[in-house]
């Protein structure tokens, strides 16, 4: 009891220290602990996300919850107590949530997860209680048992565009659940990314890496992005869209791919063949899958992305200052909240699931990792 | 079956005050008295017409119970018990008790001085209800009267907070009122025994909210304090005596002890000598780490922190202040307040909920300018920081805590079940208990089913046991005795020893039948006939022929006589007493089928 007193009181003076240290490198900082880990984090409003547990075995829930009042406030935000998370709504999967995406416009989620490639389809809040109901299942055509990737898009009726090879991709009307578009592209690679440029173009990324710009209308691919010439590894590759605020609805210019081994490459949309510019940035050990790999642009800044899924830390670059994948580029802010804040139990440090960017204040992150932690924190 | 009762108070959704009522074996609880502090009207009280349409509270309740200081909790209890009518005990802990009577004159103070308001309670009436609170230990039984028992357990949350059992009999429910489970700087976490209450009843707020940690909550005011310093401005803090002072003392020495700062920290000196007296009273209601401090040195020693002295109010030049009163409503901590507020490189951090009326309370609501006495204005430049410290449990926490006491039920006020149908299934199934959500004002029944501790007689229990087996609680038997409720005790006895204690002379009734039986030999040899095929039938049991020409299986006497119309037909006698009446109706059955032909 003495030692465990004693443990917990240096423990604590640890803590203390990187506080204090904090204090210089964060305007805000909040940390929270939720029941279970999460590996999505999808806005669903301005002032609310939405979690989602993915244990195997057993039920996991899906809670949206509103934002603390603090992280709202425009003004006079001194004013303003309430530090804490509120759970507004929450719902009983049977399966584990490993994609979760929002319908912009409605009060629809889409969800995906093993043991197959089914959709789960959810409305929040019906009849005025708090329940996230399970309204629907979208089967992909060809069924099989990996989990799909899904990107939804809410022009002219909400649609949702799903697959888990690049072959077997659709996008499926979610209400009358009939398959609108099949892109039909002959690739048996597996999907890493799916989104959605505008009401007719999407971008997808394979997990080796090669892109494709598909253009519903004319229902064609208009530009692609081979696999890169590295040297041959094991990459998984991953992919985030740039999106600018105010004008969200402006198609997005710039798409940055990340591998396992810690590559990154930006090209412009409209120019897929060529790379703008590109680094490797600096990773403990490469990771074995893209399980938690994440890599996204700020909405509020110029030229920042984050990325993480590495370790238990996140990083934020700014591309401006990269030269080439020779020299490993130097982060901007690294954000360690998750190996440092919590009263865990000595043993495993967390890793990082996920990270999505506050939309308008700039250089406010969350970010959740695998001991259950969600932590907001805006650098200075 | 029996039942307990639980109704929230209040009206619609508001969750501004506490005031549940419970109904448990009979005893009608009190759990709070709170104010709602968002209402100037009689809105801020309790609605006690639920208890009684108009007259004294006295006979509809058995206790009161209060479980810390917080006005949401205590705020209206002298309205209760003086205003109302209210004669009966209130119990409480030591620290509440110390503690309440201050802070409800001080609100007194300030609705009645600086609001003019008329109807509310006096400062006499304060002193009165005091004189009916009991105070009560942590773990330590009281005895409300012959079968009502309360019990508090630490909550952490603010000095001296409680949650309460309450138990009747075999039946009990444990209150939580304001808890966290998470120890901070000056107070450990709150804990509860496996004691199995039939309801737990907490807020359903605890169970919606995901809580930001304390260490970012220091960190934020760390960071507003070391800003506005090293920009040379003055931090004013006005706080209460207790509690949150003494925490935020401890989290500014150690930063300042950590940073190398030197800019002079103050504490007014009405804060140390109240603080003190209080921490040496209370010592064992601080966690671990204050008490192994406290035995070295004095609470308020501090090395960066030193009493205030009003002149060093105009010195240049930076500086941090822990002035009382909380609210800014008078005393040090105002006029300090109105001599900095023009300054804009200074900063006032309010640490808890301030009192309509008062200048907190208006600056926290965005006022900048204050009509002072005279009518001066006060121009507020200073920046104005609100930061809550206050120790609260969260989503987990609840769970922890169910987890913790084991209750067969959870029932959470301030939410309403239609609206929460996700949150009632989760900890239904999380700990497999029924979740109850009343409205305000609405009254939940929950069916208990208690277990009523019997002695039984230890003839009994020898008769009625298997030998050689063990009681298996999954397969109960059916055993026969007499139920003797005398007094306060409960005995199981068999039923002679019953009829011998009430000096009652036991009816015997004896059942007869007639077995008409198809033997064309004599009497004697029927009876015979009959004595050879229940030996062989019933083997152990014992068959003996009487003088009389009786047979005597066990008690069951058979007779054998000829009919009178037909030589042939034999007719058997069957009689047996009550007790024997399984053998007898077999016995009788089993001659019905005739003998066998030897």
């Amino acid at each position: 009891m003495e030692e465990e007193e004693e443990d917990r009181l240096s423990n604590d003076e640890l803590m203390d220290d990187w506080l204090i240290e904090s204090i210089k490198l964060y305007n805000n900082l909040h940390a929270f602990e939720l029941q279970d880990p999460t590996k999505v984090i999808e806005w669903t409003g301005e002032k609310s996300i939405c979690v989602a547990g993915f244990k195997s075995g057993g039920r996991s829930e899906i809670l949206e919850l509103t934002l603390p009042q603090k992280l709202c406030a425009k003004e006079d935000q001194g004013l303003c107590p309430e530090r804490d998370f509120k759970m507004e709504h929450g719902g009983f999967s049977e399966r584990p949530i490993y994609c979760l995406k929002h319908v912009q416009g409605t009060r629809l989620l889409v969800s995906s997860g093993p043991p197959d490639n089914s959709l789960q389809i959810w409305q929040i809040g019906v009849d005025d209680s708090d329940v996230i109901r399970l309204l629907n299942c979208i089967n992909n055509e060809e069924q099989n048992n990996h989990w799909s990737k899904i990107a939804t898009s809410a022009a002219g009726s909400p649609c949702v565009l799903h697959g888990t090879h690049v072959k077997n991709l659709q996008v499926t009307e979610i209400e009358s659940t009939k398959n609108v578009f099949l892109p039909g592209i002959a690739s048996v690679d597996l999907v890493s990314s799916l989104e959605f440029l505008s009401k007719d173009a999407f971008l997808l990324c394979s997990v080796r890496g090669q892109m494709w710009l598909m253009d519903m209308r004319q229902q064609k691919v208009v530009a692609a992005q081979d696999v890169c010439a590295l040297p041959a590894e094991d990459f998984y590759w991953c992919m985030g869209v740039e999106r600018r605020q105010p004008d969200l609805d402006a198609v997005p210019c710039r798409v940055a791919k990340l591998s396992s081994t810690g590559y990154i490459f930006v090209s412009d949309v409209r120019n897929l063949a060529k790379h703008m510019c590109q680094t490797k940035v600096s990773i403990p050990s490469p990771v074995a899958e893209n399980k938690f790999m994440n890599v996204s642009w700020a909405p509020a800044l110029d030229n920042n992305i984050a990325v993480s899924g590495f370790s238990g830390s996140i990083e934020i670059y700014n591309i401006t200052s990269w030269h080439s994948t020779d020299t490993e580029a130097c982060p901007m802010f690294v954000h360690k909240g998750h190996t440092v804040l919590e009263d865990r139990d000595k043993g495993e440090i967390p890793l990082v699931t996920a990270h999505t960017w506050h939309p308008w204040k700039p250089r406010t992150v969350l970010s959740a990792a695998t001991d259950g932690s969600l932590q907001v924190w805006e650098w200075r | 079956m029996p039942e307990i009762k639980v109704t929230p108070l209040g009206a619609g959704q508001d969750v501004g005050r506490s005031c549940i009522l419970v109904s448990i074996g009979g005893k009608n609880v009190m759990l709070d008295c709170g104010m709602h502090m968002g209402f100037n009207d009689d809105r801020r009280f309790p609605d006690f017409s639920y208890i009684t349409q108009n007259g004294r509270l006295t006979e509809f309740l058995d206790c009161v119970i209060v479980s810390h200081f917080h006005l949401d909790h205590c705020g209206a209890l002298p309205y209760m018990s003086e205003m109302v009518g209210y004669d009966g005990p209130i119990y409480m802990t030591h620290p509440t008790k110390a503690i309440c009577p201050i802070l409800l004159e001080d609100f007194r103070k300030i609705t009645v001085d600086k609001k003019g308001e008329t109807n509310f309670f006096t400062s006499q009436m304060i002193k009165d209800c005091m004189k009916k609170v009991t105070a009560v230990n942590l773990h330590q039984t009281v005895q409300v009267d012959d079968e009502l028992e309360i019990k508090a357990y630490y909550a952490g949350h603010v000095l001296g907070a409680a949650m309460f059992q309450i138990k009747v009999g075999a039946e009990s429910v444990v209150y939580t009122g304001d808890y966290n489970m998470t120890p901070d700087r000056h107070l450990g976490a709150a804990w509860i025994d496996k004691c199995r209450p039939d309801i737990v009843i907490s807020e359903s707020t605890y169970a919606t909210t995901i809580r930001d940690s304390k260490r970012c909550r220091e960190r934020d005011f760390l960071k507003k304090v070391h800003e506005t310093v090293e920009r040379g401005g003055k931090v004013l803090i006005p706080v209460f005596a207790l509690g949150r002072a003494q925490e935020l003392c401890i989290l500014l020495e150690t930063f300042w002890e950590r940073m190398n700062l030197k800019a002079p920290i103050y504490f007014s000196t009405g804060l140390t000598e109240k603080a003190n007296h209080y921490y040496k009273l209370f010592i064992t209601w601080t966690n671990q780490k204050i008490r192994k401090t406290f035995v070295q040195r004095n609470m308020f020693e501090f090395k960066h922190i030193k009493p205030f002295d009003r002149s060093y109010t105009d010195n240049p030049g930076p500086m941090v202040v822990f002035a009382t009163p909380g609210m800014l409503h008078a005393g040090q901590s105002l006029q300090i307040f109105k001599k900095w507020a023009g300054n804009d490189k200074n900063m006032v951090i309010l640490p808890g909920y301030c009192v309509q009326g008062t200048v907190g309370y208006k600056i926290l609501n965005g006022q900048r300018k204050l009509e002072m006495e005279g009518r001066n204005t006060l121009e507020v430049k200073m920046q104005v920081e609100y930061m809550s410290f206050s120790a609260h449990a969260d989503a987990k926490g609840i769970m922890q805590l169910i987890r913790m006491a084991e209750p067969r039920n959870v029932l959470l006020v301030h939410g309403e079940a239609k609206k929460m149908e996700f949150l009632k299934q989760k900890i239904e199934q999380e700990f497999s208990v029924n979740c109850y959500m009343p409205a305000n004002g609405e009254t939940t029944t929950i069916t208990t089913n208690p277990n009523i501790p019997v002695d039984i007689s230890l003839s009994l229990l020898k008769r009625e046991s298997v030998p050689g087996a063990l009681p298996d609680p999954k397969k109960p038997r059916i055993m026969h005795g007499t139920l003797i409720m005398k007094d306060n005790s409960l005995r199981l006895v068999s039923s002679e020893q019953a009829l011998k204690e009430l000096g009652l002379v036991e009816h015997h009734l004896r059942f007869t039948c007639r077995v008409h039986i198809q033997d064309p030999h004599s009497e004697q040899d029927t009876l015979n006939k009959i004595y050879s095929h229940l030996k062989t039938v019933l083997k152990d049991s014992s068959i003996q022929h009487l003088p009389d020409g009786t047979l005597m299986v066990e008690s069951i006497l058979i007779k054998v006589s000829t009919a009178s119309e037909d030589p042939s037909t034999k007719i058997l006698l069957v009689s047996w007493t009550y007790q024997d009446e399984e053998l007898g109706s077999y016995l009788s059955t089993l001659l019905r089928k005739g003998l066998p032909s030897s």
